[in-house]
């Protein structure tokens, strides 16, 4: 046994190290959503990349590269699920998830959530996403773990989840403020500045997407 | 098989353990500050219960602790969270070897899977690092096993297998080169300008601050972006580089040439620079010091006593 344990070790490292890369090969994971690849950010990378490879010599349209790259992603993480599948109690029991989709791209068209209270028949601010003067439990909202999900919110694979926090949002307001009528959540959707645009004190159009007004009444009380 | 004898002779090295207590030590720091910042911040019920207990939404059933102990109920995630919170220090003291390594590892996954959309990659390297705590003795030095043991903190005999510090290498080497080579967007390309980082910067969700600013200085976020890219994506270069240094004594003229530079050092450098350029423009919670973490892996124990020997003497000078 004295002798075998230095190979059973070596075979073990072995073992951990491919089983970590195979995890970590590149995938697009979650990000398989056809509503998701509909969002303009995403297709704004469709539009560059097209253009690019075009002027590269190939002849596709933005609809065909998206429609190619579709069919071979979905074929990838087939044969991805195939290979990781007898791995995955290894990555489950230990914690050694290989998933590392960090900024792989800028979000070209964020959405800033707005949360307003309607009070003796007017809307004010309660809490905008990053402002410092609308800050209502911002203390919860702005924690890293809840920019997450809140980033999330806007995108239409999570919709049910932004119901469920508009609801969550609503019991908590009627619990602080018991005398106001209504609250509002929307997303102020605007495509980023671009440096020249700032340089030239130019605002970014936008529009308001997912509005959602909820009767405080109903949700007095709620959990 | 002479590859397959090496790899063994390799697994056989042995170093002292100091490099893998203070690893130790980060980790269980971070387990404390990533479960008690949500505490702290008020968000439990919000984040990891039902929305029948508080939560933003219906929870699945956990992972499989939380389903073997009967699913997310507010008595059982309270009790999780104060279970990792005692685990993470006394992993931090280095009180219980592996095995209470291995229970950090297990209640912290437990806590951060209830809701994995309020998360980051963070956990994940976290309880990677948790992982790679459990095959190696973290607590023979600087621990209160160590002072248990021996009557001091710590112990200059204790040793670990350097493999178990390479794992760490590794971790984090692959997390760096896996996601430089998902950054398929064009913005981080000649086609996009590499204006990634300054587009990055403008994302409401991580900002700390208004970083209109960048705007101001965006030759300097494109320069940024392409060197972030070619580092993240040339990041297995350094485990070449650490391959070269160990085996230097086979000589040859390419070996001594690469080894001229220490690109471990530099690699690590440019690193914390950006590490700390994202803490202090982006709130990611503590993805900054998880991942920094996992440095003290790159540099040998004696690398890491020298260092410190040198400090000592700059800040208190000999006489």
């Amino acid at each position: 046994m004295k002798q075998l344990w230095p190979h059973l070790k070596a075979a073990f490292v072995v073992s951990h190290c491919l089983a970590l890369l195979l995890m970590a090969i590149p995938a697009p994971g979650g990000g398989m959503s056809k509503s998701a690849w509909a969002d303009p950010t995403v297709q704004g990378e469709f539009e560059v990349w097209t253009e690019r490879l075009n002027a590269w010599g190939a002849d596709l349209t933005v609809a065909e590269l998206e429609a190619e790259l579709w069919d071979f992603a979905t074929a990838y993480m087939a044969k991805r699920k195939a290979v990781l599948d007898p791995l995955q109690p290894y990555y489950r029991y230990t914690g050694t998830t290989q998933s590392w989709r960090m900024f792989v791209a800028p979000h070209r068209y964020p959405a800033r959530l707005h949360v307003e209270l309607k009070e003796e028949g007017d809307w004010r601010d309660l809490y905008i996403a990053r402002s410092a003067e609308a800050d209502w439990r911002s203390r919860q909202l702005d924690h890293d773990r809840m920019r997450a999900a809140i980033f999330r919110f806007s995108w239409k694979p999570y919709l049910r989840y932004y119901e469920s926090f508009t609801r969550w949002v609503a019991a908590r307001a009627a619990e602080d403020f018991p005398e106001a009528e209504q609250v509002r959540l929307r997303f102020w959707k605007y495509k980023t500045a671009s440096p020249e645009m700032v340089r030239a004190g130019e605002v970014p159009e936008g529009k308001w997407i997912l509005p959602r007004v909820l009767d405080l009444d109903d949700h007095r009380g709620a959990p | 098989m002479k590859l397959w004898r090496g790899l063994v002779d390799l697994v056989e090295l042995r170093e002292p353990a100091t490099v893998l207590a203070l690893f130790r030590i980060c980790l269980g720091l971070m387990v404390l500050y990533t479960i008690g910042s949500v505490v702290w911040h008020d968000i439990v019920e919000l984040v990891w219960m039902d929305a029948q207990h508080g939560g933003y939404r219906t929870l699945k059933g956990g992972n499989f602790l939380v389903q073997w102990l009967g699913g997310p109920s507010p008595d059982l995630v309270w009790a999780l969270i104060a279970a990792s919170l005692v685990a993470g220090l006394a992993l931090t003291l280095g009180l219980g070897g592996r095995l209470v390594a291995f229970a950090t590892l297990w209640l912290t996954m437990a806590v951060t899977d209830l809701n994995g959309q309020a998360g980051g990659s963070y956990d994940e390297l976290l309880t990677s690092g948790l992982w790679i705590l459990v095959l190696g003795p973290s607590s023979a030095t600087w621990s209160a096993d160590c002072r248990i043991r021996t009557g001091a903190w710590h112990d200059p005999s204790a040793t670990s297998g350097s493999w178990v510090r390479w794992l760490g290498t590794f971790q984090v080497i692959l997390a760096y080169c896996s996601t430089g080579f998902q950054k398929v967007s064009a913005y981080w390309t000649p086609a996009g300008g590499y204006s990634a980082l300054y587009y990055i910067l403008q994302q409401p969700s991580w900002q700390r601050w208004d970083m209109s600013a960048a705007a101001y200085v965006y030759p300097l976020t494109q320069l940024m972006s392409f060197a972030t890219w070619s580092w993240e994506v040339g990041a297995p270069l350094v485990w070449l580089w650490l391959w070269l240094r160990h085996t230097r004594e086979r000589g040859g003229r390419l070996r001594r040439w690469v080894l001229r530079w220490d690109l471990r050092a530099a690699f690590a450098l440019f690193g914390l620079v950006l590490h700390l350029g994202v803490w202090a423009t982006m709130e990611v919670g503590p993805f900054t010091w998880v991942t920094l973490s996992f440095y003290l892996c790159f540099f040998h124990p004696d690398e890491v006593q020298a260092a410190w020997a040198r400090l000592r003497r700059r800040v208190a000078p000999a006489g």
